[in-house]
């Protein structure tokens, strides 16, 4: 590591950033470029200043740490650069940089949340009892809030109903990830993925609730907190055939396990064998229930189209089930959600959640399909933000 | 730097909001470079939205004696919108305006900023699109490209962006703005629009352009044709063309460069030709079965293994992100690039083209072929890791080899890249002084206090009245 880095924490990697040629191919395909116009809100520009930094030309300063905010870790940069150029993974590794200079105000809040709350499964269920019960007794409306926030739907009937931990009783074990928010606040979800999973020859059974994959703490920079709960999520999953996750974020998350542990001897050789076996459930081979879904509308989260290059199935999948997709007139461009960038950017996302939202109001499509929970909440918002009443659904909940 | 006043941010943030008025120094670096190899350092960043903001930020710059340097979407290849001295970099990338599309004609006036692939996108319900395009065309801007007279792969049938550009609008020193030519054919008067397209940045801003729209043709032929030499290839390029066919595009890719490329688009190019040609016909459907068997009987003859046609427009458009991703896959082999951009006669390709393998070999360098071979504008690049210091002074001496061995067979030192910084100082090697001294004499009639861009495209200070042959030393600062 050397010149401008922090060597407490990660830092790009000098060859990564040596990857990058300058060609500007990247820009076009950057949603934050797209509406600022600003090379520092562009890749070429944070790779740049992360070049700047690892040269020692530059600091992980006030600048460094804006440009590292605003981008949404959507990785369309990555999908279309000839380069290869892995950006994702050097934006995490940029946040962990800028992360201890940060002002105390929203990063105690932020660290509460990222570094002490997700590791702890139980804490994670009972802050969404707390949650669920504020909504049901109203009184979080008592509380500070910003018009449209995306938040998730948590709802004490839910809650109150158990999970099924184990379906199936033939074919290779299928460990699903339940999931922090998921189990939370997407149950219904998570009783379609084992339905479905069991139907398409699995032994499933489920992890347990509340348990974080650690993708949202290491998109936000702080490595070292996921690296604590990819042990715990391994130490649930290991021997699995398969693990299967059913969001987008984190089944890209997972797999990169490898990667995030191959420093760590004692865990390097388990997580490599976990992210090795890890799939987003739209990769598997599932068996719809032959139905007539009708019209849906499509949403890709980045974290399938890029980095994971999940197009085609869940479209294929959606058709099997009589579903006629239709496509968004947005190439893609990203929602905006990008974990918790709606409370550090909420200009940037709203203006992202919104052009969103009308383009899958004008697609007509009474449901719109989407597989990643962050995506949900923010589409949600943003749906009701235009008054247009298009339905949410995750493409396993509609074919199976 | 040095030419910037202390205040100089807060009188551009009079005119702008904040956002758009970019002082901190790790922000300003990053408009220190553009798609090329060369890197300055940005005084102050501005980013005007409309033509009145524009002309009021030149007026301003001019009241505070800082050079401006017009930037679109720094995809540049030859440091055209590299800052020197602190120059203020005037951006263009908020000007993003499709104005007017006249179907009739067909034209369409555009703002500077629009990206030359989005405007294709934004017509293509009209069947029209706009025809030049560069390789970057997903990235590089309208404005870039009548300041640059890009090229690209289509140019080989439709022409250079200066055959598609009707009218400008362009603020000067002064911030007055001057419209010059527009749809109308034959406007009276000296043609200054031809001086402004392809000016690099030097004359002016340009802040809106009418351009040509063309029609989708009816028919396309893409075949892709793999030769066990490059002789072969180059052979069968200049014998498709000398039997009266011109296809739309005729690109051609060594080796190297198609590792690189099938690495990051998986096409299934054939990794073992030692060249590929991808060939492009369009037209009426007759016209284009007359090219498609014209290509297909002389790549036989010229022994081409396969011609592989592409089947549907989502073959095509995989042949055609392969050759488009060329420049930016280099880095599958080295961090850097070092780029040259002469034609040569066609007739002479295969000869020069086999001299920059020797040059490659004498100076123990990888160097990668990826062009338009139908109108033999050569694009050799010189993979390299500058943080390599022996290296790169092997770059520069190969670099500088390619070029005379160019010039050497009647070529000229740029076909569509510009010369900008990178190949400024080779001009006397084209250009008397006769040339140049009537260049700097165009130059200083629209921008006589030479605000704009200094120190590009002409060697030395060349300035109206003053020849200057010596290749001129760059600034400090700059990096090669
Ligand atoms: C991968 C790759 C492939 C490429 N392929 C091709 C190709 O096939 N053909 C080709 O011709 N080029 C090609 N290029 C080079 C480059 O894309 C073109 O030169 C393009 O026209 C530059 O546009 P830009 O918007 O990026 O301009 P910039 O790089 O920002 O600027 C280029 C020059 O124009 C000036 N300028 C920009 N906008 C204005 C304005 N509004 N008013 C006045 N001056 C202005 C700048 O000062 C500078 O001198 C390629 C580049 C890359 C990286
Ligand atoms: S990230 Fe890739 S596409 Fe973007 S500028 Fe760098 S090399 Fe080019
Ligand atoms: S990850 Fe998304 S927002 Fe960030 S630089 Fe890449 S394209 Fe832009």
């Amino acid at each position: 590591m050397s010149a401008g880095w922090n060597s407490s924490t990660r830092a790009p990697d000098a060859e990564d950033i040596a990857s990058c040629v300058a060609c500007g191919l990247c820009l076009p395909a950057c949603p934050t470029f797209r509406l600022t116009g600003r090379e520092t809100a562009s890749p070429r520009g944070r790779i740049a200043a992360m070049r700047a930094v690892d040269e020692g030309r530059g600091e992980v300063d006030g600048s460094f740490r804006t440009m590292m905010d605003e981008c949404l870790a959507c990785r369309a940069c990555e999908t279309a650069c000839p380069s290869g150029v892995p950006f994702g993974r050097m934006v995490e590794a940029a946040r962990a940089q800028a992360e201890p200079g940060r002002a105390p105000r929203g990063r105690l809040g932020r660290r509460a949340g990222l570094v002490w709350l997700l590791p702890r499964r139980r804490a994670v269920m009972t802050a969404a009892w707390v949650a669920g019960l504020g909504a049901a007794t109203r009184l979080d409306r008592a509380l500070p809030r910003r018009h449209g926030t995306a938040r998730p739907p948590v709802r004490l009937r839910e809650l109150a109903r158990p999970l099924p931990r184990a379906q199936g009783d033939q074919g290779p074990a299928a460990a699903v990830l339940a999931g922090c928010v998921v189990s939370v606040a997407y149950r219904p979800l998570l009783r379609a993925t084992m339905r479905l999973v069991a139907a398409s020859g699995h032994r499933a059974r489920m992890t347990a609730p509340g348990g974080c994959c650690g993708a949202l703490a290491m998109h936000h920079g702080h490595p070292e907190a996921a690296q604590t709960m990819a042990r715990q999520r391994i130490a649930e999953v290991d021997g699995a055939d398969v693990v299967v996750v059913n969001a987008a974020g984190c089944s890209a998350h997972m797999k990169t396990y490898g990667e995030l542990l191959a420093d760590d001897p004692r865990w390097a050789e388990r997580a490599a064998r976990v992210a090795a076996r890890t799939r987003d459930v739209l990769e598997l081979d599932l068996a719809a229930r032959e139905g007539s879904v009708g019209a849906v509308a499509m949403h890709d989260a980045c974290h399938h189209l890029n980095g994971q290059g999940i197009r085609e199935q869940p479209r294929a999948l959606l058709r099997a089930a009589g579903g006629e997709v239709r496509e968004l007139a947005d190439g893609g461009r990203c929602c905006g959600a990008a974990g918790l960038y709606g409370v550090t950017q909420p200009e940037l996302s709203a203006r992202l959640r919104r052009l969103k939202a009308e383009a899958i109001a004008a697609t007509g499509a009474p449901v719109v399909a989407v597989a990643n929970p962050g995506c949900a909440m923010q589409i949600t918002a943003g749906l009701a933000e235009i008054g247009a009443a298009v339905r949410l659904a995750h493409p396993v909940e509609l074919a199976g | 730097m040095l030419l910037r006043p202390p205040s100089a941010a807060d009188r551009f943030r009079a005119l702008l909001d904040d956002e758009w008025v970019i002082d901190a120094p790790l922000e300003r670096l990053l408009y220190g470079r553009d798609g090329s190899i060369a890197e300055g350092e940005a005084g102050l960043v501005v980013l005007p939205e409309t033509r009145q903001e524009v002309s009021a930020c030149v007026r301003l710059a001019a009241e505070l004696g800082m050079a401006v340097v017009p930037r679109g979407s720094g995809t540049g290849l030859a440091g055209g919108a590299v800052p020197l001295e602190g120059a203020l970099v005037l951006a263009l990338s908020r000007m993003t305006r499709i104005v007017e599309i006249d179907e009739d004609v067909p034209c369409a006036w555009v703002e500077p900023g629009v990206l030359n692939l989005d405007l294709s996108e934004a017509v293509r319900h009209l069947g029209l699109h706009y025809a030049p395009d560069p390789s970057s065309q997903a990235a590089c801007s309208i404005g870039g490209n009548v300041s640059t007279n890009a090229g690209g792969p289509h140019c080989l049938k439709y022409g250079v962006t200066s055959e598609h550009v009707l009218g400008l609008e362009v603020v000067l020193a002064a911030g007055e703005v001057l419209a010059l030519g527009g749809p109308a054919p034959d406007a009276p008067g000296y043609d200054l629009r031809g001086l402004v397209v392809g000016s690099e940045g030097t004359v002016g801003v340009v802040t809106e352009i009418c351009v040509r729209l063309t029609p989708n043709p009816p028919a396309v032929y893409t075949a892709l044709c793999d030769f066990a030499s490059v002789r072969a290839a180059g052979e069968f390029v200049s014998a498709v063309i000398a039997e009266g066919v011109v296809p739309a595009a005729m690109e051609m890719m060594d080796e190297v460069m198609i590792a690189a490329v099938e690495q990051f688009v998986g096409a299934g190019l054939p990794l073992d030709a030692a060249a590929v040609v991808l060939v492009e016909a369009d037209g009426s459907p007759a016209d284009v079965a007359r090219q498609a068997a014209v290509v297909q009987r002389v790549g036989r003859a010229h022994g081409a293994r396969m011609i592989r046609v592409a089947a549907d427009e989502e073959e095509r458009a995989l042949l055609w992100k392969a050759r488009k991703s060329a420049f930016g896959a280099v880095a599958r082999v080295a961090p850097n690039y070092y780029l040259h951009d002469c034609v040569v006669p066609r007739t002479r390709l295969v000869e020069v083209l086999e001299e920059i393998g020797r040059i490659a070999e004498r100076h123990d360098l990888v160097i990668m072929n990826v062009f338009h071979a139908g109108d033999g504008n050569l694009h050799p690049l010189i993979a390299f890791d500058r943080r390599n210091a022996d290296q790169v002074a092997r770059v520069a001496a190969a670099g500088r080899d390619i070029i005379e061995a160019c010039v050497a067979v009647g070529g000229v030192l740029s076909g569509e890249h510009g010369i900008g910084l990178e190949k400024r100082d080779y001009m006397p090697l084209t250009f008397n002084e006769d040339d140049l001294r009537a260049q700097a004499c165009a130059r200083d009639a629209l921008d006589p206090a030479g605000r704009f861009n200094p120190h590009k495209v002409l060697p030395g200070a060349a300035r109206c009245g003053e020849a200057v042959l010596e290749a001129g030393h760059l600034p400090e600062g700059t990096w090669l």
